[in-house]
């Protein structure tokens, strides 16, 4: 019993961490006014950026650094038309999605069923995983988790606590007002696009070089739709995305543990956005001020417009 | 003025030579449908190497394939390869494409179309399919020999007869050398869903599980089996449709291989030859088309083959002989003709009990393709 228990945690916490890595991007990014849907294209091309890498230097970080540069040079594109030229957002992340995955493919295409000769394994941290049963869930761990964690935390800390923070808030709310106080809004807008594009592409080399060491086409499978979902779910804040990635990693998990008691897997696949929904009617009936929704999410901003 | 003429005359000669000869070299274009991606390194992989295979054995064969059509969205491609890719015959490679192809046969009357897997045909459809279901009661003999735990688990793609046949014959494999060990099955609905037949295998692994056999299209749960294996919980696998020992081979036993590429050959050349017939093709191992490994150099990983000779097992044909010896003697029966050993033999019980298959009696090509229930060492119960 004790082994199942350790096993479903430590799974739980290893399907959520992609998630929750996406999900901080997508937070940032939000918070600054800007709505990204070109997550699962932008995830796509981190994976095959890490895996092709990793494949050639033989060196994970690498490739993890490779992903993160790939997501955050092709989220350019969401920037130019989102902030630059001032298009309509859902369209252009869109595209970004269609055309992420499409890139993906392509350029993974020489390397499938190619294997890695390593992949990032777990890294048991000394003494804290030799506490029984938690240790063994918390602290034996992919790299990549506890860099999630670490990521989430202090992106928590830089919005809610720091001036840079206030900046990205206030362009998210105001960007009239920001602009007013000297603040560069499309500066601002900018970079919270490109570390949101650098997050994703992390997330998809958690997912090419940690989750597994194959290279198979579509390895994303809807976690950037999921991202999205979580983003509304967390309310725009890093600290309740991890606990709404781990929710939904755990939902994941458990579509197979509880089969055999007769719950059908398509019903628990559901959850997750039967929850955004959820959350989303929860926003429309009380105050959206209160729930933390960027009150400028997904409007263009013209400066010197009146 | 007459050389204008001359040149003339000559383009002309050149035209009508160029012309007798395309009429005479009668050429063929085939259009290949398939349900995932080229790379999966399972049905859709197996496919289009036996789609290269053709083209490679025929030269008056040309070929044009599409990869990851959904399954509601073949009848677009289908009229796409009729009409502007001008197929003569187009192979639909999944199951669900079934009711478009017959639709695109009364469309196309002077096409032909070939649909693998499915039970309909019509005066230009045609039916074809190699089945791998002896392979998996093979592949179950060993599976029951190494369990220790007498918990076999089975990630399987979509309740449908096909997979389900595949988990029975799996499971009478297993029941024939170690009549404790029960199956234990999760579904992931996808035919390539990587991430999911590894968490499905994980939740196996997690309830005991330490045999693991699966219909998906990547090598993901051998990629699982292998993880275990290499930190010290032996963990042994079954490869599927394509080889794919290499991927665990700490974990990988054996499994099942496909080749299409005889298959596709003969029927192109029935075509070619105007000798073709709607007639379902049913290939097994007899037929060459279904083949025991992981992959094609190794009937049984060689890691595992000791531990296979050591496991003696009672008979009632061969008296008692070493589990391995008999994966050999039974696959040699298979490869004989699918009547000489039958893995579907009476008395079949349901999981529930019920009498399926009696005493004496063989399951039909009509049973097999139908099948839908477990047989009793099968935990569980199909969802609906």
């Amino acid at each position: 019993m004790e082994d199942l228990i350790v096993s479903v945690a430590q799974r739980t916490l290893i399907a959520g961490t992609p998630l929750l890595i996406g999900t901080i991007g997508e937070v940032i990014c939000e918070r600054s006014g800007i709505l990204n849907l070109g997550v699962e294209g932008v995830m796509s091309i981190g994976a095959v950026a890490a895996f092709v890498v990793t494949f050639y230097t033989q060196n994970l970080w690498l490739g993890l650094m490779a992903a993160v540069l790939a997501g955050m040079l092709i989220s350019i594109i969401h920037a130019v038309a989102s902030v630059s030229l001032q298009s309509n957002q859902v369209v252009s992340g869109l595209a970004l999605t269609m055309l992420g995955l499409g890139i993906s493919s392509l350029a993974g295409k020489p390397y499938v069923g190619k294997s890695l000769t390593e992949k990032m394994n777990t890294v048991a941290i000394p003494f804290l995983s030799d506490i029984p049963i938690l240790g063994k869930i918390l602290f034996v761990q992919s790299p990549f988790f506890y860099m999630a964690i670490v990521l989430a935390l202090a992106a928590w800390f830089i919005l809610e606590h720091t001036e840079l923070g206030i900046k990205i808030r206030s362009t998210g709310e105001n960007p009239k007002a920001t602009e007013a106080q000297g603040i560069n809004v499309s500066l601002i807008r900018y970079g919270c696009i490109l570390v949101g594009g650098g997050f994703s592409g992390m997330a998809g080399a958690n997912l090419s070089i940690s989750y597994s060491k194959l290279w198979i086409e579509g390895m994303t499978a809807g976690r950037g739709w999921i991202v999205i979902a979580l983003t509304i779910f967390a309310l725009w804040n890093p600290m309740r995305a991890m606990i709404g990635a781990f929710l939904f990693g755990g939902i994941f998990v458990m579509q197979y543990l509880l089969q055999p008691l007769g719950i059908s897997p398509s019903l628990l696949a559901m959850l997750p956005y039967m929850a955004t929904l959820l959350v989303l009617v929860m926003i429309g009936i009380k105050d959206s001020k209160k729930l933390n929704a960027p009150a400028m999410l997904g409007e263009p901003y013209k400066r010197g417009e009146r | 003025m007459r050389t204008i003429f001359r040149v003339l005359a000559l383009c002309l000669c050149v035209l009508l030579v160029a012309g007798v000869a395309s009429a005479e070299d009668k050429k063929i274009k085939a259009g290949f449908i398939y349900v995932g991606p080229v790379g999966d390194l399972g049905w859709s992989h197996a496919h289009d190497l036996g789609r290269k295979f053709a083209e490679s054995k025929l030269p008056w064969l040309e070929s044009v394939f599409i990869e990851s059509v959904p399954e509601a969205d073949s009848a677009r491609i289908i009229d796409r390869f009729i009409q502007e890719e001008k197929c003569d015959v187009v192979f639909t490679a999944s199951f669900g494409y079934m009711d478009d192809t017959i639709k695109a046969g009364m469309k196309y009357p002077d096409k032909h179309f070939m649909h693998c897997s499915g039970f309909k045909q019509s005066k230009n459809v045609g039916t074809y399919f190699a089945d791998l279901y002896q392979m998996y009661y093979l592949n179950g003999i060993m599976a029951g020999a190494l369990t220790k735990s007498d918990k076999i688990g089975y990630v399987g793609a979509f309740p449908i007869p096909e997979v389900v046949r595949h988990i029975d014959a799996f499971a009478l494999g297993a029941k024939a050398t170690n009549p404790d060990a029960k199956v234990h099955v999760r579904w992931i609905y996808a035919w390539v869903g990587p991430d999911k037949a590894k968490e499905a295998a994980e939740s196996l692994i997690a309830a005991g599980c330490d045999a693991l056999a699966f219909t998906e299209d990547t090598p993901a749960v051998i990629e699982v089996g292998q993880e275990h294996s290499e930190k010290g919980k032996q963990i042994y696998t079954f490869g599927h449709y394509s080889p794919m020992q290499a991927y665990g081979v700490d974990s990988v036993v054996s499994g099942q291989l496909v080749d299409w590429g005889v298959m596709y050959v003969k029927i192109l050349q029935s075509l070619y030859d105007g000798t073709w017939t709607k007639d379902d093709l049913y290939w097994l191992a007899a037929e060459d088309a279904a083949i025991l490994g992981g992959d094609f150099d190794n009937i049984i990983n060689p890691k595992f083959v000791a531990d296979l000779k050591a496991a003696k097992v009672k008979t009632a044909d061969f008296g008692e002989i070493s589990t391995y010896d008999l994966v050999i003697k039974r696959y040699e029966q298979m490869k004989k003709g699918a009547d000489v050993f039958e893995p579907f033999s009476g008395p079949i019980n349901d999981n529930t009990g019920a009498l399926k298959i009696k005493k004496g009696a063989k399951a039909s090509k009509g049973d097999l393709l139908s099948i839908m229930y477990y047989v009793d060492n099968v935990v569980g119960s199909i969802p609906k």
